[in-house]
């Protein structure tokens, strides 16, 4: 970004004038994240104490444990099972649905392609509906009773099957997320390619170029720092995994509820009503998180934002 | 990919006999086939809130997924009546939340994106880092934090405790950033600052009108998120009156083991809830530009 | 410089919030008209309440509808923690010791302990967890009952089963009869119904030592349930798949499942979920263990509770009181919210059968009979972890297809530890 350049004319008012603009966003931050990420690293360092049976007033003392619950988080081995069930989930989520975006923008680049206006509109509407109602919709596409994929099977004498299953259930949630996000992807990537000047394809097809080797070694090359950032924020979600399972939660026996790291923060927060062990694993996440961006970021060499560090 | 593989082969200089031509039409509405596989792909769920959003409760749980019912109209009167209409204050309050959030995150986001694209100044790396490390926060995690803080000021169960956490947006500032880059040109800023205008004239009727664009995709980005947003009502607000559209869906839908959920209430709230967004994307898809994304690319 | 500014500010600010305390006491408001807020999930309980507003012009009673049990008391505890409860809040049974002991709800025995004659001594146990105070005014119960189809039984030549050997002869019989069809299923979600069935086989979780929790969620009557599922569900006698899903409701509408453990509010669900079937089911009670000492146990039940950050207690609990015992507002909560009221008046009161079921006219009298045999037991304070290592061990030993006894195991070991974690005193 060599644009940036500070005005010698300007005098005191270019000063101060940045961070005047950048107050009100400061301000809320700090209210709303860095308070609150301060308050759960505070909070992740006690634990409730109870006297006698716990039901008198007051039986209830709040004390400082240390690092007490880091380690009971770090040695808890649901935790650990649930980052392994989220990396593979992950693993069919991420290149399923990038590749499927990637294919529906390249596909929505060609000339030649019909019923573009519709089908953009169409693989992007999924991303609009709120993922309580979503998850009821798939549960019941996904049910052997109420599936008219299962229904169909049946008339045909087929096999049945259950996408419900322990296993089938990876893909079941990848599915639901898929569903979801291809559109958002798709049109990330679609616009990245708009901006790709036409006559580079021109000059490749002179050159005798298929419109698939144009795609192969012109488009997704150029595409690559998108790839990156679209890549970026769907691991970050991936990590995230959480309204979908525990929506399908009570739909099958398959899924726990503590099937993903952060449905054990839910749990214990809410369903146990122990903040304390809550907020250390959040922390816990949060750093993992952190370190996973940032690795990935010094892997591509920060194309993604544009190198403005 | 066979198919494609041949498609490959066939586009050759070279003459073709006859079948191979008819092979390569068939193969050039291949793209527009897969395109279209990908939207019912897409619509078929949403066809399916459509169709059981016809049905009575009896129907919902006795007829064939697919076949649709008679009920549709005696669902939305049913909709509509519910609890003397309290669907239609969820709706209002989604779109209050939505409409009000949205704006002010944009109009925030823009600013602050301008300040930290235009000006250099000290502490602007560790700002926007900072910021961007927000998106790194789950949304559960900072929930009851986020609650038990506002509760100390007395601020939780109102419109604000749900409005204020979503104005700030890292992802809105992330975008604002890379378009006021892109957008704004360093000369015309520079010549309004020789002409004697205010930092704050600049910002306001030059830079943000150029970012407009930009900024509408801001908006548009926010407010679907907050229209789906789940967590945050679900902590802030214990007033029903208050609720937005998704909070009083997922209401009806737990009704615990003693009272059936209001499915073929929820599925048709379901379905109104959704037309707003399709409105939405309908009319302002021409400036849903995600190309300010691409601007990441050229810079 | 403004960053260093900033941060210093923000530092103030997590002290003066952390310095902060919590709200909340018991100062009364002393003139002019109250306004309570209450959070319940009873259907129609706003128009219970408007007839309270229409008589009381005093105390104005402001109903806010919440997502139902284990949702209200997650968003109850969130916002006693905050320090702004409502007044007056819909809890279940079972977890009423949770809430104490976090110090959400009142003691009100001063304005309530007088309602104690209007209730059978076992639902009043509950409410005052066998000490001296009083937590709450009990609502609704939930004792279970068996509801078949009536006429799919005739029509495969069944009996009504009257122990639970027959009932699994039963569930055997129909599998040959019809193989799609199913006598009930084992739920892995729904905790309380298991719950319920563990009472009535004489089952005891909780249970207090003078300052000590004893805690036997594998004792041997609990493990003879499971024994008993687990044999059905290995057999394929009985289906696996969870209860309250999409599935279920459509197999409780086709006939796949014929029958379902349930309790006295059954009929209301069934309506909603099976419309098709009005008029086909028929209520027993629950097959026994032993028919020389019939039992049941209870699923479901919820009272009404004042919380201890409300600064209006005495008015809450004057409006607690009356929900659940003046005779007009329990009758509107019987027709409205299609409840089964606690209170024992009301109970013989009812004649009407509901009107899903009007082939059985004497339903009530029957339920009646049925609730008199109702098994005590004792809540421990954290049946919420309890019910949700019911969740996961129980969907992980069906979906894995192994002996559902060592579920219990998982859940026993998952309650004392939490309950050890807290320091709690847990005796073994």
């Amino acid at each position: 970004m060599t644009s940036i350049r500070m005005s010698g004319r300007g005098g005191a008012a270019p000063k101060l004038a940045p961070y005047a603009f950048v107050a009100p966003a400061v301000v809320l931050f700090l209210l709303v994240f860095a308070l609150p990420i301060g308050y759960t690293v505070y909070l992740s360092l006690f634990r409730t104490e109870v006297k006698g049976l716990g039901l008198g007033k007051g039986s209830r003392t709040e004390v400082f444990v240390g690092l007490d619950n880091y380690w009971r988080a770090l040695t808890d081995s649901e935790l650990g099972a649930g980052a392994l069930r989220v990396l593979g989930y992950g693993a069919i989520l991420v290149p399923t649905m990038l590749g499927l975006a990637l294919v529906f923008a390249l596909l929505l680049d060609e000339e030649r392609v019909r019923a573009r206006g519709f089908s953009r509109i169409a693989i992007f509407l999924p991303y609009s509906i709120p993922v309580v109602i979503a998850s009821l919709l798939w549960g019941f596409l996904y049910l052997p009773g109420t599936s008219p994929f299962n229904q169909l099977l049946r008339e045909l004498s087929l096999p049945e099957v259950d996408v419900l299953s322990p296993t089938g259930i990876y893909f079941a949630l990848a599915n639901i997320a898929v569903w979801g996000g291809v559109g958002y992807n798709m049109m990330v990537l679609y616009t990245a390619l708009r901006s790709i000047p036409r006559d580079l394809y021109e000059a490749a097809r002179i050159d005798g170029c298929t419109p698939l080797q144009v795609a192969m070694r012109i488009k997704i090359p150029l595409l690559a720092p998108a790839l990156v950032l679209t890549s970026l924020f769907s691991i970050i979600a991936t990590l995230q995994v959480f309204a979908e399972p525990i929506a399908l939660a009570p739909l099958t026996n398959s899924l726990s509820l503590t099937w993903t790291p952060l449905m054990k923060v839910y749990q214990d927060a809410f369903g146990r009503g122990d903040i304390y062990s809550a907020a250390a694993t959040s922390v816990l996440i949060a750093f993992v998180m952190f370190v996973i961006s940032f690795g990935l970021l010094r892997l591509t060499r920060s194309r993604a934002f544009g190198g403005e560090r | 990919m066979s198919a494609v593989l041949v498609q490959d082969r066939a586009v050759t200089p070279t003459p073709r006999p006859p079948r191979v031509r008819s092979i390569v039409s068939a193969l050039g509405a291949l793209p527009t086939f897969v395109l279209l596989l990908g939207a019912v792909y897409c619509l078929f769920p949403v066809a399916w809130v459509l169709v059981a959003a016809t049905k009575s409760s009896g129907e919902l749980f006795s007829t064939s997924t697919l076949s649709l019912g008679s009920s549709l109209v005696a669902n939305l009167g049913e909709l509509a009546t519910y609890r003397d209409g309290v669907f239609w204050q969820w709706m209002a309050n989604s779109a209050l939340y939505a409409g009000v959030g949205a704006l002010l995150s944009a109009v925030v986001s823009g600013v602050t994106g301008y300040a930290l694209a235009k000006y250099a100044f000290r502490g602007r790396a560790l700002i926007f880092n900072a910021l961007i490390a927000g998106v790194l926060v789950p949304a559960v995690v900072l929930a009851i934090p986020q609650y038990l803080l506002l509760s100390k000021v007395g601020l939780t169960d109102t419109y604000l405790s749900v409005l204020l956490p979503s104005v700030i947006s890292p992802y809105g500032i992330y975008l604002a950033r890379i378009y006021a880059a892109a957008s704004v040109p360093e000369d015309v800023v520079e010549a309004a600052r020789t002409d004697g205008a205010s930092e704050l004239r600049i910002l306001t009727s030059i830079a943000l009108p150029m970012m407009v664009p930009g900024l509408v995709t801001v908006f548009l980005f926010q407010f679907v998120s907050i229209w789906n947003n789940f967590m945050l009502p679900y902590i802030m607000l214990g007033d029903d009156k208050l609720f937005p559209v998704t909070m009083g869906l997922y209401t009806m839908l737990k009704q615990g083991n003693t009272t059936p959920a209001l499915y073929t209430l929820v599925v048709t709230g379901a379905l109104v809830s959704v037309l707003p967004l399709i409105a939405l994307f309908l009319t302002l898809q021409r400036y849903w530009r995600i190309d300010l994304l691409s601007g990441a690319v050229k810079a | 410089m403004r960053l260093d500014i900033a941060k210093k500010a923000a530092a103030l600010g997590l002290g003066l919030a952390l310095l902060a305390g919590c709200g909340g006491g018991a100062e009364e408001a002393t003139d002019g008209p109250v306004e309570l807020s209450f959070w319940a999930w009873a259907p129609n309980i706003d128009k219970v309440v408007d007839k309270w507003n229409a008589s009381h012009p005093d105390t104005k009673v402001v109903v806010s509808k919440q997502a139902q049990g284990d949702d209200l008391v997650t968003k109850l505890l969130t916002s006693a923690k905050g320090g702004n409860p409502p007044d007056l809040a819909q809890v279940e049974y079972q977890a009423l010791p949770t809430l104490v002991s976090n110090d959400v709800l009142a003691d009100i025995s001063e304005g309530a302990a007088a309602a104690k004659d209007k209730f059978a001594p076992g639902i009043w146990d509950q409410v005052t967890l066998g000490g001296s105070g009083v937590y709450a005014v009990p609502q609704d119960s939930g004792p279970m009952m068996f509801y078949y189809r009536a006429d799919l039984f005739e029509q495969y030549g069944l009996k009504v089963p009257t122990t639970w050997d027959e009932y699994a002869q039963t569930a055997r019989d129909l599998r040959a009869k019809a193989s799609d069809k199913f006598l009930g299923t084992f739920s892995s979600n729904d905790p309380g119904w298991f719950a319920g069935l563990v009472q009535q086989a004489g089952g005891s979780w909780w249970s207090v030592e003078g300052d000590t929790w004893k805690v036997s969620v594998d004792d041997a009557a609990t493990k003879k349930v499971a024994q008993y599922w687990s044999g059905l569900v290995a057999e394929g006698a009985i289906d696996k798949a969870p209860m309250y899903t999409p599935e279920w409701n459509k197999a409780l509408n086709d006939g796949t499942q014929i029958g379902w453990l349930s309790a006295v509010w059954a009929p209301g669900v069934l309506k909603g979920n099976a419309e098709s079937t009005l008029g086909k089911w028929a209520m027993a009670p629950m097959p026994q263990w032993d028919t020389s000492a019939p039992r049941t146990g209870n699923w479901g039940g919820s009272t009404t509770a004042v919380t201890a950050g409300s600064k209006k207690q005495k008015a809450a609990t004057e409006f607690a009181v009356w929900l659940n015992t003046d005779p007009a507002a329990v009758e509107a909560l019987v027709t409205e919210s299609g409840i089964y009221p606690a209170a024992t008046s009301a109970q013989e009161a009812q004649s009407q059968p509901p009107a899903f079921f009007p082939n059985q006219p004497d339903f009530y009298t029957q339920a009646a009979k049925i609730a008199a045999t109702s098994s005590g037991f004792t809540w421990g304070p954290n049946v919420n972890v309890t019910y949700t290592a019911y969740k996961n061990a129980m969907g992980e030993a069906i979906s894995g297809g192994t002996d559902l006894v060592p579920a219990l195991t998982k859940m026993q070991t998952a309650t004392v530890d939490d309950m050890k974690a807290n320091g709690f005193t847990v005796g073994g």
